[in-house]
């Protein structure tokens, strides 16, 4: 107890309040992360009470000059907000964040979406030792497989002992000497050599070689042991190592390879692209971005923004810019696939996300977009459409390319209008990958 | 703690020494009857750990003290970890000296301290709790006993949490203008009183004693359940107390509500105690912020217990406190008490001009020259700069403004007049150094009094013409007046009432103070008056009740069903229905029957947003009421008319402060 077990629960509370994945992406603050660092807002840092609507409630200000109709910025921290000791610069209402990584954030997406992704490595950036599971036959002693030198001498030690006194109790049988023993020995498997026998005959008196009138009376009168019992009863006195049972154990050797992945994020930013279609590109991109980088160990991005003419830029800029023109979304596809040689197809896996409103110059869809698209092999192609303003007639590039691609197992097209459909976005994207590559 | 760690705190203790006692002595020469203070000088991480915990070092497991903890470190790191105060209102108060703060900070802690005691000890709701209640000692009791609970084998630890959780939801559900009580056990009392009441009604009927034992046998008695019992008698505010005393569990394996355990009673018990001893604090917060900042200021500044070379980093400190954005109770806190007493002093001026031949309200502003009566008013020389070199002309000044023993210690070496200048005079003679009216930045203030208020003043004085001239008049002049007014507001307010009483258009004016309303039309909130009215009102919202609106319980037996009822007292600003069913959820777990919430909505379409956006107007919602009911699994929602919740909505109160041509 104390105050740093308070910490702790703390910290798992938080956890367990902070915003739910999903209602975070659709409607979330995503600018307080990085794409490193996915901070999500916790939900109720607090706990509830009755309290009065914030809107209803209003509040005051205090400002130089203000007349009534004046916009007021960010709600000012008011009297009574925070606690009864908190300090006099206390900011109230300041976000709690729990951060976590890529890695956690690709997994909990999965689980939130049930997603199952699994990347596939493609470059080979090294060979490394794997296990030590091959075996030779010479070799460092520290390699040496003790185990299965010990084991080999075992079952060589339990196929050459034999039961002695039995053996013994056999040459005492009238008329049977070291000769007919070694011939009878044979004839039962025993691995007992002749000169053993001769040795033991020698070695019993000569009133006792009449003990049994017959190998029938010695077999009923002695018991015969099994050599495992005999191992058991008087244990292992020695076991014979060989030379020929070394083995040394030798390193696997195995490529590894890098699941990287370059993502290609392709934006519209002609007039018609206003600031709702604009956060909506960026709430599924954003995600993706995340998951990809949390699932591969290596991910790259290229930005492309295009009107009628597509241009490189970088994420900073990428979700802010805005220009007049037409739209040509050719250009961007053009311009990627001239992108895309630095990322060769048999070392990088490839995924090319395009979003904007469907709008696009007549026939260059069909003419155009659509070969490129073919043309550049790719584990994704995705098209988001965003229009929360309702259909509007010359924008058909989604529907071209879903009706010429079909069910395409590498090609998605998505329709987000409005922040509640980019969970299901994602979803459709991530899910459409082709898996048997 | 290391040795060298308890050597360092202990040398910063004996540095301190001398400023504690002497605050102390200067508090109470400046009229202040302060609690003893005791005070313990602490580092930084235990300073953390005590603003964590509510000021005080033993609190109850729980997860808040630590989200308070990590959020007061991860503010110390950009801030710098500077000073704050932290005092307990306990007598005697404890107050807490971060080791690492510099000598001016320590000083200015100090005095700030002295006052918060005065209002602690002063105030009159702070007396509710009850007297001699030690603080310090419950809370570390309650902290005891709840660990116990949660290391108990039999109860499980996440269970107490949950329970916690439960009552933290109400602490300020409790009816914080009654004095405290403890929740009085009754074995069965209500029961028990309708069977007297049964048994009675049937001695009435004189029956005989066979049919009143074969028909009306104990098990009728027990059983009476035909006449729907209704309570309690009046809305309950205090849910809290009436969930402990009425309020079941529900057992999830029994499947229907058991009574509480009796860990669950007692932490209810704690907890609610609890909240009762922390909200004369918050009822104040402003009053006595602003209490302990005026205190302070005086003491620091006019009375130079800053040393001059402390005293720039002094300024620092302040214009850190009073300067912090938006509404900050210390700044605002201040700012009235100054009004207060400039007000108190302008009226008590103004009262002996009022008296002079020949003056009127009306023809005042004309006939007295202001900066002749400012003159005047203006302490003696010898009062207002006391150096050892001028001791000898305080024996020319009236007897009532000199500490004649003092003076005769100082003038024979044993006070430090350099430093404790006023240690030679009385409180009087404080009260004439320190003349309100007559510092820099109030001195339009004398002038600047209405007509109205002048004829306030005026009309109500009863022998008006007893002086012969201003300057006889201003020889009457009662200098403590402000200040013995700042200490009868002190001892009878709250944060509302002061607001209600002292805000004023003057004070609207001098400080830019607007109020804003959220705009459905354009989706912002906009600025909505600058009128004082109306300021007045939406910061009266803000402090009545906690800033909270105002649920009771309605019925204890709703529906005779042994329903829960709350009731919002609707004043006009609807309920955060979102929260509200959240609350419900917890109540839920403290009644252990399904639980209702009546109240009274305003609802608003998107198609009468859309006209009145076309129309550049405010759209205008339509009031509904409504009864949320959640039965320990789902809610269900109902309309209901009005004449349902009309005895909820309060007709003399109107908070919005929208004009009528708002948006044009």
């Amino acid at each position: 107890m104390g105050l740093k077990d308070d910490l702790d629960r703390f910290r798992e509370v938080g956890e367990q309040r902070r915003e739910d994945l999903a209602e975070f992406i659709q409607y979330g603050e995503l600018g307080a992360s990085g794409r490193d660092d996915v901070r999500i807002p916790i939900k109720i840092v607090d706990l509830p009470a009755f309290e009065y609507d914030k809107l209803d409630q209003g509040g005051v200000g205090q400002g130089e000059g203000a007349q009534p109709g004046d916009p007021v910025g960010q709600p000012q921290p008011q009297p009574g907000d925070g606690d009864e000791e908190g300090d006099p610069g206390e900011e109230s209402g300041e976000h709690e964040y729990y951060e976590m990584d890529p890695e956690e954030f690709a997994e909990e997406l999965d689980e939130e979406l049930g997603l199952d992704l699994d990347p596939k490595g493609k470059r080979v950036i090294e060979e490394k030792e794997g296990p030590y599971t091959d075996m030779t036959r010479s070799g460092p002693n520290s390699t040496l497989d003790f185990e299965r030198m010990f084991k080999e001498g075992l079952k060589r030690k339990m196929a050459m002992d034999f039961d002695e006194a039995y053996l013994k109790e056999v040459l005492k049988v009238d008329g049977v000497g070291p000769q007919t023993a070694f011939e009878w020995a044979r004839g039962e498997s025993i691995p007992v050599s002749k000169a053993w026998l001769v040795d033991a005959y020698s070695k019993i008196p000569d009133d006792e070689k009449t003990t049994w009138a017959s190998m029938e009376e010695m077999a009923g009168n002695v018991d015969r042991e099994p050599i495992q019992a005999k191992i058991q009863r008087e244990g292992i006195k020695h076991v014979p190592f060989r030379r020929e049972d070394e083995r040394y154990r030798h390193p696997e050797i195995i490529e590894e390879k890098e699941k990287n992945v370059v993502v290609v994020n392709i934006r519209d930013v002609s007039g018609s692209m206003r600031e709702k279609k604009r956060e909506l590109v960026e709430r599924v991109f954003t995600p993706l971005d995340w998951y990809l980088t949390g699932k591969y160990d290596n991910a790259e991005f290229v930005y492309i923004a295009h009107d009628a003419e597509a241009w490189q830029v970088e994420r900073e800029e990428f979700f802010g810019i805005r220009s007049g023109g037409g739209t040509k979304i050719s250009s961007a596809y053009e311009l990627a696939q001239a992108l895309l040689e630095e990322y060769p197809w048999s070392e990088w896996n490839r995924y090319v996300f395009a979003a904007g409103d469907s709008e696009n110059s007549s026939n260059d869809t069909e003419e155009n977009v659509i070969p490129l698209m073919e043309q550049i092999p790719a584990n994704l192609h995705a098209y988001v459409e965003t229009q929360p303003t309702g259909t509007a007639i010359n924008a058909t590039h989604a529907e071209e390319v879903q009706s010429h691609f079909g069910d395409s197992d590498n090609v998605a097209v998505a329709y987000v209008s409005g922040p509640e459909d980019v969970t299901d976005a994602i979803y459709d994207i991530l899910s459409t990958e082709d898996d048997s590559e | 703690m290391s040795e060298k760690d308890r050597f360092n705190k202990q040398r910063i203790a004996g540095e301190l020494e001398e400023p504690v006692e002497e605050a102390r002595n200067l508090a109470l020469k400046l009229g202040l009857v302060p609690y003893d203070v005791n005070y313990w000088v602490v580092d930084y991480d235990e300073m953390n750990e005590l603003i964590a915990y509510g000021g005080f070092q033993h609190r109850y497991p729980h997860w808040r003290w630590g989200m308070q903890y990590d959020r007061q470190q991860k503010q110390g790191q950009y801030a710098g970890g500077k000073a704050f105060e932290i005092v307990n209102n306990d007598d005697p108060a404890h107050a807490f000296l971060q080791e690492s703060n510099t000598i001016a900070d320590q000083k200015a802690v100090i005095t700030h301290v002295e006052a918060h005691s005065d209002f602690f000890a002063n105030n009159e709701w702070f007396q509710l709790f009850g007297e001699g209640a030690d603080a310090a000692a419950m809370l570390e009791r309650h902290a005891n006993a709840i660990s116990a609970y949660m290391s108990d084998p039999d109860v499980e630890r996440a269970a107490v949490e949950r329970w916690i959780d439960n009552a933290l939801v109400l602490e300020d559900n409790i009816d914080q203008h009654e004095p405290y009580a403890p929740v009085e056990t009754e074995d069965g009392g209500d029961e028990v009183a309708v069977d007297d009441e049964v048994k009675d009604k049937l001695a009435d009927l004189d029956l005989s004693e066979e049919v009143r034992r074969q028909v009306f046998d104990e098990e009728f008695l027990a059983d009476d359940d035909d006449e729907p019992v209704s309570f309690p008698p009046t809305p309950e505010k205090d849910v809290l107390g009436f969930l402990r005393r009425h309020g079941k569990r529900f057992d999830e394996d029994a499947g229907r509500a058991m009574e509480m355990t009796e860990w669950q009673t007692d932490v209810l018990d704690m907890l609610r105690a609890e909240a009762y001893y922390f909200a004369p604090q918050k009822m104040t917060k402003v009053m006595n912020e602003g209490w302990a900042a005026y205190w302070e200021s005086l003491m620091m500044t006019d009375e130079g217990f800053a040393g001059a070379d402390e005293f720039l980093n002094y300024a620092d400190h302040m214009a850190r406190v009073l300067g912090s954005p938006g509404l900050n109770p210390y700044k605002l806190g201040m700012e009235m008490w100054e009004y207060v007493e400039n007000r108190a002093n302008r009226r008590e001026v103004l009262e002996r001009l009022l008296r002079v031949e020949g003056v009127t309200w009306r023809n005042l502003d004309d006939v007295v020259d202001f900066d002749a009566v400012l003159g005047t008013l203006e302490p003696p020389e010898a009062l207002a700069s006391i150096t050892p070199e001028s001791l000898g002309a305080l024996d020319d000044v009236s007897d009532e403004y000199v500490d004649a023993d003092a003076l005769a210690a100082a003038k024979a070496g044993d006070v430090d007049v350099e430093q404790y200048p006023w240690k030679v005079l009385t409180t009087d003679g404080l009260a004439r150094r320190h003349f309100s009216l007559v510092k820099r930045g109030n001195r339009t203030f004398l002038s600047r009094a209405t007509q109205s208020e002048l004829e306030q003043i005026g009309r109500y004085l009863f022998d008006d013409a007893r002086y012969g001239s201003v300057e006889a008049a201003l020889e009457d002049v009662d200098y403590s007046a402000g200040w013995e007014r700042m200490r009868e507001i002190r001892q009878s307010h709250n944060d509302v009432t002061f607001l209600d009483e002292f805000l004023t258009q003057e004070f609207v004016d001098a400080n830019d103070y607007f109020t804003y309303e959220f705009s459905h039309a354009t989706g912002q909130n906009r600025v909505a008056s600058v009128d004082a009215t109306d300021v007045k009102k939406k910061l009266l919202l803000q402090f009545t009740n906690f800033g909270k609106p105002t649920i009771a319980v309605y019925d204890g037996n709703f529906d005779n069903r042994n329903e829960l009822l709350l009731g919002h007292q609707y004043n006009g600003v609807m309920l955060d229905v979102k929260q509200a069913k959240q609350v419900l959820e917890r109540v839920f777990e403290l009644w252990g029957r399904p639980v209702n919430l009546l109240t009274i909505v305003k609802e608003l379409s998107d198609h009468d947003r859309e006209v009145a956006r076309r129309r550049n107007k405010e759209p205008e919602p339509s009031e509904q009421g409504k009864r949320f009911r959640f039965d320990g699994e789902e809610f269900e929602e109902f309309d209901v008319p009005w004449e349902q919740v009309s005895h909820l909505a309060a007709d003399d109160v109107d908070y919005d402060t929208k004009p009528e041509e708002w948006l044009a």
